[in-house]
């Protein structure tokens, strides 16, 4: 860990001098920082590491852009902000791209997936099979009794992405119980 | 957080060199003073226009000029700090070209009022735009090549940036050499397209510029 004497600025001149230490230090702090401030961002931990490790990459390959005379922070956080903004526009164009379309959705919201002879418990062993994701608005709607809107408040998604996904998940279920 | 402390370990022994950037205010510079110089050479090979000691006695040409120079070196030093992630916490020198480019507006403005009655229009037209972008290729290129070599996060408006420049050297080269009085066929054939230059420079800013 840094010592408290020492600032940011000072770790990356020391760095730049060849302190390999000093450069560990540094990307440990800037990590720290920049760690709450993706998290408030992005949902999923899984990508915050990705994302904070890609940044980190960044900020190594940049390196000759800072001197160490200016304040380090806003430096870091222009990539930092870069690096977010690719992967938010990457994450969404492919949410996209795996978007099922509307009309498809509404043709069969009028089929009785719901009323079924089958139960949750019945077809739980296949329900276990989906996607953690889906398995897990299955059960929170059909188990615990949740609607699509409390689904999507409590696992942070959309009210209309919980209801793409579990209707995929009710077509994956509808094949496998018609075998 | 194992894998970052992984990471952390193997980019401090990474001995990969780095050569540290100049201050964009020197980069910048070296741009302005490169592109001056294949300005210089460029019209010492094709020659300057044969009225132009006349010309300069003429303070419309003069502030058409000098507000065509003010963008060139206003948009070789914003595309220089727009190069740096933070733009090297110089935000206001990145903004600079807004100034000149209206100055260079008025000036216009004020030189096709004052065009009266209005000088006759060449017989040509497009090949002006063709030349300016042919001349404007080279530092186009240096200025991309160059840029690419730091690590830019404003690529769309670096990019607009960097062609601007490239396209006013371009320009001025063509106002210095070819004897066109006509400021309707200039505005037109000169000095729109580089609105169209900068839209591309948006375009291509984001394709050269990813790192």
């Amino acid at each position: 860990m840094a010592e408290q004497h020492d600032t940011l600025e000072s770790l990356m001149r020391q760095a730049i001098a060849g302190d390999k230490r000093a450069y560990a230090d540094l990307l440990r702090e800037t990590s720290r920082f920049l760690r709450p401030f993706l998290t408030n961002r992005i949902n999923s931990a899984s990508e915050v590491d990705d994302l904070l490790q890609e940044i980190l990459i960044s900020i190594h390959k940049a390196r000759g852009t800072y001197d160490g005379l200016r304040p380090y922070k806003p430096w870091a956080y222009a990539i930092a902000k870069f690096r977010l903004q690719d992967h938010l526009r990457n994450h969404y164009s492919d949410q996209l791209r795996h978007a099922v379309e509307l009309s498809e959705v509404e043709n069969n919201l009028a089929e009785p997936v719901t009323e079924t002879d089958l139960t949750y418990e019945s077809i739980s062993g296949e329900i276990q099979k989906l996607s953690p994701k889906q398995a897990e608005i299955l059960e929170m709607m059909h188990h615990e009794g949740y609607t699509a809107k409390e689904v999507a408040e409590r696992i942070g998604m959309t009210e209309s992405a919980v209801k793409v996904a579990a209707h995929r998940a009710y077509k994956i279920l509808r094949k496998v119980v018609k075998r | 957080m194992a894998n970052i402390e992984d990471l952390v370990i193997r980019l401090a022994h990474d001995d990969t060199p780095s050569r540290p950037a100049p201050h964009p205010v020197l980069l910048g510079l070296r741009w302005l003073a490169a592109a001056t110089i294949y300005l210089a050479v460029s019209l010492w090979l094709s020659g300057v226009r044969p009225d132009l000691m006349a010309k300069l006695h003429s303070p419309m040409f003069d502030a058409e000029i000098a507000a065509l120079a003010l963008i060139f070196i206003a948009t070789a030093l914003s595309a220089a700090v727009l190069a740096f992630p933070d733009l090297h916490q110089m935000r206001r020198t990145a903004l600079a070209p807004a100034l000149p480019v209206a100055l260079f507006i008025a000036v216009l403005f004020f030189a096709w009022r004052a065009d009266f009655p209005p000088a006759p229009l060449p017989v040509h037209s497009f090949e002006c735009t063709l030349s300016i972008s042919l001349f404007s290729l080279l530092p186009a290129a240096w200025t991309f090549y160059s840029m690419r070599k730091y690590a830019s996060t404003h690529t769309r408006w670096a990019g607009s940036v960097a062609l601007l420049s490239a396209f006013s050297v371009g320009a001025l080269w063509l106002r210095l050499h070819e004897q066109t009085d006509s400021i309707v066929h200039v505005v037109e054939w000169h000095y729109l397209p580089m609105l169209a230059i900068g839209l591309i420079g948006w375009w291509l800013g984001k394709a050269v510029l990813k790192w």
